[in-house]
């Protein structure tokens, strides 16, 4: 095959640089348009809720809809930078995402390996089970898993949490799959350069599912950056509070919650993440190019 | 099978268990870091929630055996059979719509126009929204005599818009609507990761051969996109059945009951009304079921694969 | 071989989880026997608990208490799963009244019996079940109408006197929608501002399962509504109004709603939050004359915060517990709540000077009334069934007022639905 590409792509490329070059940009124009039009349209939400966060608390909900707050209040960022305790919270929330993502990518894709490329009995029922439990709600069984995790002690520290979503199956899960679109021939190889199965899971599959693991840890991290229920159960003292926690906890009273707060603090939560993303999503589609996976 | 010179044919069981038996080992050492904490913290509690099931546990120690009657008691309870009903009903809609759109956005995304950055963050900006700023935003967007979605409509000559999340009839479809819009970002940077295994050169080789833009789609990246996209409709599946938080604060199950979903059900009746077996039977009917819808998607992806 | 190990494990790890499930009270809250501990709720933002908690040290040389912050919206889900592993503070504040069966059941909550409290304070009744007392109140607030007196002269409209029936208060609705440009009243959306008053009034006990007298109710809303007079439910969800913002923007002229909002509303007035305007309190209208009138007590409805205790402490603690719960019912601790805007379950005159001493409150007659002198009948039934039957009551709310369904048809489907779905 490799002879024909060689042959073939020169006159690909000639074939490509004879279309009109008018009906390309017009073609260009337009999808800039649409995409313009998708992405306002996605971050319209997003736009109310920095304007709202710049209301005073009575104004943010109205009739009719106000999109642009009439007095514009910074006082709600000041407020949540002075008087709460911003910092920990992010401080919590930051060791919890980045722990968590490293160890559920790590073995989530050792685990994987194991899964798709090991062949050992009673294999694929277990991984079954893995996905079979993934379909159970949290919310059934978090209390029996809070009172075990409370006997153990692990209640009440960072560690409960790390615990709860490192050994997640979504990961395993994930890798597996990505793990299946590798061709068996690049083990084979490794096996014959004498790897063992831990030096071709390291020196093999790792490199090439880049895209994979750029995925899951941004997804990971995603998840535990703005996970709720878990650190409400399991973080009680304040010093442990996660961002949204201590939001959550700062803006409510028990029958009033100050919206143009909770606004601003959302704001301030999503920027971190909106800005890994897009710093990181070129990892999604930049993997090691498969030419190099000839001979 | 590598070829290694095989000394005596006589013993080739003994060399077949001693290799399944390194393969037992090494399977799992790989998979033991994970299993351990996984078996501690999901499997057991899980299997406690299935014990639960034949219980009438009230959370606080005194649980007596009941046998099957919280299951038999479910199926003759009418909030529980609507919640399911409500439930298949999401996922039939929610399922096909966001792996066309996020399959869609991964496509026209994947390319290197400028400012594809961008755009790729745009789409994933609603899933890394809070949940609570979601619900407010969109009940305003979706209110039937104020908000902007409604105007919209008016101005286009509809003159009796939809209720939307205050119509039962209406209150679904939203609720899908915005649950599409919100995921799509998620499952648009899985499609990504996968559409980058679907080799260039068979791209071009199909090109060559003269296969427009679809036909390209449907024989070259569909059939190396199939790991992933088992993955994503397992996944989706899976998490619209469970569905809980996005509806919760959407509309609170309601009008009425109209968009009271399984895990809605489960919540109320084990954390409200204090009925945990009775909570946990119907955990085990939701479990149920996604175990035979999923069963059904591996069971098809097998055969396609082969 | 491996699956009999797994199956082992998974056996093992049961019986351990279930060991210590059904080990519930494990008294971990021994601790210093000088220590109390209390749980609360969005401590910064609700000083009622500090107050007490300063008020006991003070009267209690070397004691001190603690209080644990606990989540508002989700406070009931974690102390039940703070209670189950055995780790829950000494005394356990009663939040909602749905849940007291839930914790006594499980024997989460000392005996109180013993517990000296006033005579006269509101809520008692709802923390004994089967003749035992297994909490104390403090705090009680009822409902009561609050009016913007600038917008009723603006529309020419006579200020509530005490007389009215609901029939008076619609009329009123209707003639300040007209006379000005903000709504009549503004009901919020939830299901005790139409259930609460029907259910009390009526004399009706939800536990029984008819709700016809529901219906009057809920069609003089519904004519509020389309006269325009108050905001649509649908538009109230929709667009998340908040009764703060409604009542103290002036976006209506009347609203029924429960005593706490007083302090709201004058600290909010202070701070700027809500418009500056002249409002009373008036007693909230009833079914019918029999009870109308300042010569009368009105009905309204309502529920205690109270204090329970948990079962699992140590002996010496619970001694020192049940002398909390006396000092927060006692005359003393209600005037000091009664001064920083808390409504105390008990309501002596010198507790109402206290309430309505501070800067901003009313002080007209009548709202001094409104808030000493009524019946308050709770507002739920202490029972195991109450949770069940408050959620499908819920439903029947949201489907009338949405206009999903009509009063007559909603209302068969939830006696329906009780009989069916509640034990």
């Amino acid at each position: 095959m490799s002879e024909t590409m060689t042959l073939v792509a020169p006159r690909a490329t000639r074939r490509q640089a004879g279309s009109s070059p008018v009906a390309r940009r017009a073609g260009r124009i337009a999808l800039y348009a649409a995409l313009i039009i998708a992405a306002a349209a996605l971050l319209t939400p997003f736009f109310w809720m920095v304007m709202s966060s710049l209301k005073e608390a009575n104004s943010v909900f109205s009739v009719p809809v106000r999109w642009l707050p009439e007095v514009f209040v910074w006082e709600n960022y000041v407020d949540i930078w002075q008087r709460s305790d911003i910092l920990t919270w992010i401080r919590n929330t930051l060791v919890l995402s980045v722990t968590v993502t490293a160890l559920q990518v790590l073995t989530g894709s050792f685990a994987a390996y194991g899964f798709s490329r090991v062949r050992f009995p009673g294999r694929n029922g277990l991984f079954l089970l893995y996905v079979a439990t993934i379909a159970v709600p949290w919310q059934s069984y978090m209390i029996p898993q809070f009172i075990m995790l409370t006997n153990a002690g692990l209640a009440n520290t960072l560690w409960s949490i790390i615990f709860l979503q490192t050994f997640s199956a979504f990961g395993v899960f994930l890798m597996k799959q990505f793990y299946e679109t590798i061709p068996e021939e690049l083990s084979e190889a490794g096996r014959l350069d004498g790897l063992s199965e831990y030096g071709i899971w390291w020196r093999i599959m790792v490199p090439l599912s880049v895209p994979a693991i750029a995925s899951l840890s941004l997804l990971t991290f995603v998840n535990t950056w703005n996970d709720y229920l878990g650190p409400l159960i399991y973080l009680r003292d304040p010093s442990l509070w996660t961002l949204q926690l201590g939001l959550q906890n700062f803006v409510t009273s028990l029958y009033d919650v100050d919206y143009g707060v909770l606004f601003a603090g959302l704001v301030i939560s999503v920027l971190p993440i909106a800005i890994i993303f897009l710093l990181g999503q070129r990892f999604f589609v930049e993997g090691i190019a498969t030419s190099g996976m000839k001979g | 099978m590598t070829s290694t010179p095989s000394a005596a044919p006589a013993r080739p069981r003994a060399r077949a268990s001693r290799l399944r038996r390194r393969n037992t080992l090494i399977g799992w050492s790989f998979i033991l870091p994970n299993f351990a904490g996984f078996a501690l913290l999901t499997l057991v509690p899980v299997v406690v929630l299935f014990y639960m099931s034949l219980t009438d546990w009230n959370i606080f120690g005194t649980s007596n055996f009941i046998g099957l009657e919280n299951f038999q008691r479910l199926f003759g309870d009418g909030s529980f059979r609507l919640s399911l009903v409500n439930t298949i009903y999401y996922t039939a809609m929610h399922v096909p719509l966001t792996i066309i759109v996020s399959l869609g956005l991964a496509l026209l995304l994947n390319n290197r126009l400028r400012g594809v950055a961008f755009f790729r963050t745009a789409a994933f900006f609603p899933y890394i929204t809070s949940i609570v700023a979601i619900a407010l935003v969109w009940n305003l967007l979706f209110s039937p005599d104020f908000g902007p979605i409604n105007e919209g409509l008016r101005f286009l000559g509809i003159s009796e818009p939809p209720g939307w999340l205050t119509s039962p009839a209406w209150a679904m479809p939203a609720v899908v609507i915005i649950s599409t819009w919100r995921d799509m970002g998620y499952y648009m940077v899985l499609f990504l990761a996968g559409l980058q295994t679907v080799p260039r050169e068979l791209h071009e080789a199909a090109r060559v051969d003269g296969a427009n833009a679809l036909q390209r789609f449907v024989n070259v990246t569909l059939p190396c996109l199939r790991p992933t996209m088992f993955f994503v409709t397992v996944m989706l599946t899976i998490n619209s059945l469970k569905v809980f938080d996005l509806i919760l604060v959407l509309t609170e199950g309601g009008p009425g009951q109209s968009t009271t979903v399984l895990s809605q059900f489960i919540y109320r009746k084990g954390f409200e009304e204090n009925s945990f077996g009775y909570a946990s039977a119907a955990s085990v009917v939701l479990f149920a079921l996604c175990l035979v819808v999923t069963i059904i998607q591996y069971v098809w992806n097998k055969k396609r694969t082969v | 071989m491996k699956r009999s190990i797994m199956a082992g494990a998974a056996a093992a790890g049961a019986a351990l989880v279930l060991a210590g499930c059904s080990g519930g009270a494990g008294g971990a809250s021994g601790g210093d026997p000088d220590t109390l501990t209390i749980s609360g709720w969005s401590v910064s933002s609700t000083p009622e608990f500090q107050l007490l908690a300063d008020g006991f040290e003070a009267q209690h040389e070397g004691i001190s208490v603690e209080i644990v912050d606990y989540d508002p919206t989700e406070y009931n889900t974690l102390v039940t799963a703070d209670l189950a592993a055995g780790s829950a503070p000494d005394i356990i504040t009663q939040k909602e009244v749905k849940f007291v069966t839930t914790f006594q059941e499980g024997g989460q909550l000392l005996d109180v019996s013993d517990v000296e409290v006033p005579d006269d304070i509101g809520g008692a009744a709802s923390y004994e079940i089967d003749g035992t007392t297994y909490a104390t109140p403090y705090r009680q607030d009822s409902w009561v109408l609050y009016y913007n007196k600038a917008l009723f002269d603006e529309a020419g409209v006579d200020y509530p006197d005490g007389s009215w029936t609901w029939d008076d208060y619609a009329q009123a609705a209707e003639e300040l929608a007209a006379g000005t440009d903000a709504m009549g009243t503004y009901q919020h959306s939830w299901q005790s501002v139409v259930q609460g008053f029907a259910n009390a009034q009526s004399d009706a006990d939800i536990l029984e399962g008819d709700y016809a007298h529901l219906a009057p109710f809920y069609e003089r809303s519904l004519e509020l509504q389309d006269a325009g007079a108050q905001q649509t439910f649908n538009t109230v969800s929709a667009n998340q109004l908040t009764y703060q913002g409604e009542f103290g923007k002036q976006n209506a002229a009347m609203m029924p709603m429960g005593t706490w909002y007083v302090a709201t509303l004058v600290s909010q007035q202070a701070s700027g939050e809500a418009d500056d305007f002249e409002w009373g309190i008036a007693p909230i209208p009833q079914l019918d004359e029999t009870t109308t009138g300042t010569d009368s007590t009105p009905i309204t409805f309502g529920d205690p915060t109270g204090f329970g205790i948990n079962a699992g402490i140590s002996e010496e603690k619970q001694e020192l517990a049940k002398e909390f719960l006396a000092y927060a019912a006692s005359e003393e601790a209600a005037v000091a709540l009664a001064e920083i805007g808390i409504t105390p379950a008990l309501l002596s005159d010198a507790v109402v000077d206290a309430y309505f001493g501070a800067e901003g409150a009313p002080t007209d007659e009548l709202s001094r009334f409104a808030v000493q002198t009524h019946e308050t009948r709770p507002e739920n039934p202490t029972s195991s069934r109450t949770a069940a039957i408050q959620n499908i009551l819920l439903d029947l709310h949201t489907a009338i007022l949405s206009g999903s369904s009509g009063v007559d048809d909603a209302i068969a489907e939830a006696e329906e639905r009780v009989a069916n779905e509640v034990e």
